[in-house]
């Protein structure tokens, strides 16, 4: 129906319309929608997944706003949901049309003026409310999952349910609150669960029926003959992997292992939890898997993005895979192979014994929650958390939001083995962000935020880099040397922050608490442009 | 592909039936989630499975995890309605911080042992904490009916009974968990490596300490002792700040980020400047215990429990 609506307002319009229905964005001929082409080389005026592209850089090529010009920004239009619950998503932009989420809540708005287009609403339901990190779009439909874990396919243009299914059983204990990872006919999702000895898993739905084509399994059920991961459960895919459309591989992190804090009933690393994995998106199979923390015993998930870089590594042409994983540090690996280039900390570290020969951390076991009490760095929280780093390739930066953070970690036999199993406690955090020349692993320069952080970081190609401080500032700092050159305090910024252009003018969005923010260059109005030209006319003649 | 017919039907799918259909159709029945919109039903079924899982998992493994089990097998009356609405709340809202039993979960406290939970009656203290939330220490407000907040405040208390009806099972710390600590190696820490005699003396602002805190109170206020409030009142740092006209304002560290710095003064004013117009020192005592972390070792942090404990 909209489709027609369309075809009468194009014929009385003329052409003025086509650039709506059929920009440059979307192809030519058919209204197919946003199709896979386009996935691979996103234009200027879309935010079409997760990460923006499929590198999971974080990076926009747009150059209007500059560190020269930035203060001069403005606020374009606030939306405020109206709700309690932190905007955690990154909004996907597709078509001039918006789509941001909370939990149970998916808001469809016009990214010129905030009009709502549609609001679908899920129903009440007993799955964990705690967040949610943005849908997927592909052709005409947005893919959104939900708390008690179900996948719901919603029309793009007006939100009506196409279809609804079941990724994981809410019974059990999973949820989801994921992105879904869109490659091909592939609408990739991963579960949550860290409250019962869960295995992890990543499906692969069809786009068009919501037929599970596969399931990846990280680890399986304790009991079952074929378990691989000496007794541990858990290794969740809770954040939205990335893809390298010529190896075909997806790659994705991996939670923590369960139960959580208890260690001596999971002997071993417990792959494949805590790990980055590559996996073909075709069929679930695994290629390769890297642990940045074996035989985890603080909720150290690897789910932090796995972002994808080419260039040469110490002078030989690579193809890599950067993470700054939780447990405080980063890792450089060649993504064909699984095999380390790099590893190095990047944040308050006391739990290691060192870096193995496959560049693994090896735990230090006097470091595992005990009765009595361990003093470890980082905390629970970490030295980064899930919201997305940015890369700067003109910089060779990876910008990070990251924190030096201790936490005592207490576990005994009366605390069972099962979920928990313990009970851990933050003392202090102190956060910064860094920017680490990833062919060494050194910090180029770090910049104070405060007590804490932990927003997520964009880089644009003209030299900005924007980010939330734990006072509740938004962020422009100058990414050749992080000095700031913008600041507004909207509140703790909740998401990461994306950029786009629409009609020539470029809009930073950024959200805080329940209300999205959009930032652009002032415009003049066009009151003030027809003033100053009929009072400039008459001085020129 | 669903037809456009059945799209209309999916947008009223809190009904119960239609779920039924739903999952026939799309899912196959096995899929389909058992009991959704029958609460009773819904808890028992995962009560259930819990246990099963439970006791598969540890009974070829573990006897401690027999004992886990059988307990958790042990006979219990079904929840009233009240408590299961506010299980399915407590489940969404609360689970994450506080553990789906409330026992403690990611960053929220064990409500089973909480001071508030035991003073409670009818939600008159737990009520206004979670209308206001606690924002200094990362608690939001909820909105919530009165109905929808009596049946959290029933969920908990009842979480409190069971918890405390087992009491080997709840994830908290006791004070006799921390007693590896040597008190004669502590107090010479103390005084010399830890440096904490620069700051403290033990007829002094520690006399009686360990009257006042204990156990685990007492070994988190000793690493990193947190201000209960985020206001100066009860901040330990203090700032000079030096105007451009020479004059120079001292107070209680109230503010700070990058670009304001705040205090407040000796008659109780709160005042604030951008850092740029100003000249500023912080002194904040606080930040001996934050370098410190970096340079204890767990047997110096147990040693220098001890230690407080004998300050009696």
């Amino acid at each position: 129906m909209r489709l027609g609506s369309c075809y009468l307002r194009f014929l009385a319009a003329g052409l003025l319309l086509l650039d709506v229905c059929y920009g440059p964005a979307f192809g030519q001929g058919a209204d197919r929608g946003l199709d896979s082409v386009t996935l691979l080389k996103p234009p200027a005026d879309s935010w079409p997944t997760y990460h923006g592209t499929y590198s999971g850089q974080h990076h926009s090529r747009l150059v209007q706003i500059t560190p020269a010009n930035v203060y001069r920004m403005t606020l374009a239009w606030a939306f405020e949901t109206g709700q309690t619950a932190e905007i955690k998503s990154t909004p996907i932009l597709f078509r001039g049309i918006l789509y941001a989420t909370t939990p149970d809540n998916v808001w469809a708005l016009d990214a010129r003026s905030a009009n709502v287009v549609w609001h679908y609403t899920y129903p009440p339901n007993q799955g964990l409310h705690i967040g949610h990190r943005g849908v997927a779009v592909y052709k005409d439909s947005v893919y959104f999952t939900t708390p008690d874990a179900h996948l719901i396919s919603l029309d793009a243009r007006d939100g009506k349910v196409k279809w609804n299914v079941v990724i994981a059983d809410v019974k059990k204990g999973y949820w989801t609150t994921m992105a879904p990872l869109v490659v091909r006919d592939h609408i990739i999702v991963g579960t949550s669960g860290d409250f019962d000895n869960l295995p992890g898993m990543l499906k692969s739905f069809d786009p068009e029926t919501g037929d599970t084509q596969w399931t990846f399994y990280s680890t399986l059920p304790r009991q079952a003959p074929e378990a691989f991961s000496g007794g541990a459960t858990g290794g969740n895919m809770w954040i939205t992997g990335t893809y390298d459309p010529q190896l075909n591989l997806v790659y994705v992190g991996t939670g923590n292992p369960t139960p959580v804090l208890a260690a001596q009933d999971r002997p071993g690393d417990n792959p494949w939890t805590c790990s980055i994995l590559a996996l073909s998106p075709d069929t679930g199979k695994l290629a390769w898997g890297f642990q940045p923390s074996p035989h985890d015993t603080h909720d150290w998930d690897a789910v932090e993005v796995p972002v994808l870089v080419d260039g040469n590594f110490k002078g030989v042409p690579r193809k890599m895979l950067l993470q700054a994983s939780r447990n405080g540090y980063f890792f450089v690996l060649d993504r064909g192979t699984g095999k380390s280039l790099l590893t190095t900390t990047f944040a308050a570290v006391n739990w290691s014994a060192g870096v193995d020969k496959n560049g693994r951390p090896i735990p230090n076991p006097a470091k595992d929650p005990a009765r009595d009490g361990r003093l470890v760095a980082p905390d629970e929280g970490g030295a980064t958390n899930y919201r997305s780093p940015s890369f700067d390739a003109k910089t060779r930066l990876f910008i990070v939001s990251a924190r030096d953070a201790y936490g005592i970690y207490f576990s005994k036999p009366e605390h069972g083995e099962y979920g928990w199993a313990g009970a851990d406690y933050g003392l202090f955090g102190k956060g910064m962000l860094e920017a680490i020349d990833y062919q060494t692993g050194k910090v180029r320069w770090t910049h104070d935020l405060g007590g804490g952080g932990s927003a997520g970081v964009l880089t644009t190609d003209s030299g900005l880099t924007f980010t939330g401080d734990s006072a509740g500032n938004v962020l422009a700092l100058r990414t050749i040397d992080g000095t700031t050159v913008w600041h507004s305090r909207i509140g703790h910024v909740g998401n990461s922050p994306i950029t786009y252009e629409l009609d020539g003018r470029q809009y930073l969005l950024v959200a805080s608490g329940g209300t999205l923010y959009a930032w652009a260059l002032p415009e003049m109005p066009r009151a003030v442009k027809q003033g100053s030209r009929s009072q400039a006319n008459p001085r020129s003649r | 592909m669903i037809t456009h017919s059945m799209r209309i039907k999916v947008t009223v799918w809190n009904s119960q039936s239609f779920v039924l259909s739903l999952c026939l159709a799309v899912l196959g029945s096995s899929q389909c989630i058992a009991g959704q919109g029958v609460p009773g039903l819904r808890v028992e079924v995962r009560r259930k499975s819990l246990r099963n899982f439970v006791a598969q998992a540890s009974a070829d493994r573990d006897p401690r995890g027999q004992d886990q089990a059988s307990q958790a097998q042990a006979p219990q009356s079904p929840p009233s309605p009240q408590v299961q609405a506010g299980q399915t709340l407590f489940a969404a809202q609360c689970a994450f911080c506080h553990g789906r039993d409330a026992a403690g979960g990611e960053t929220g406290p064990d409500l089973t042992s909480s001071e508030i939970v035991e003073k409670d009656v009818g939600g008159n203290e737990i009520g206004p904490v979670v209308r206001t939330g606690r924002s200094d220490r990362g608690m939001p407000q909820f909105n919530l009916t009165d109905a929808d907040l009596g049946a959290i405040v029933a969920f908990i208390h009842d979480e409190k009974a069971k918890a405390e009806s087992k009491p080997g099972r709840r994830r908290n710390v006791q004070p006799e968990d921390l007693q590896t600590g040597n008190a004669d190696e502590g107090k010479h820490y103390f005084n010399g490596a830890g440096g904490c005699s620069k700051c403290h003396s033990p007829t002094g602002d520690l006399a009686g300490v360990a009257n006042r805190l204990r156990g685990l109170a007492l070994l988190q206020s000793m690493l990193y002792p947190k201000p209960h409030k985020s206001d100066s009142a009860d901040s330990p740092a203090t700032v000079s700040v030096t105007l451009l006209t020479g004059q120079t304002v001292t107070g209680r560290l109230a503010y700070q980020d990058e670009f304001v710095i705040g205090l407040t003064d000796s008659s109780g004013w709160y005042r604030s400047w951008f850092k740029g117009g100003v000249k500023f020192k912080v002194v904040n005592p606080l930040e001996a215990h934050s370098e410190q972390l970096g340079k204890y070792t767990d047997e110096t942090m147990h040693n220098m429990l001890a230690y407080l404990q004998t300050l009696r």
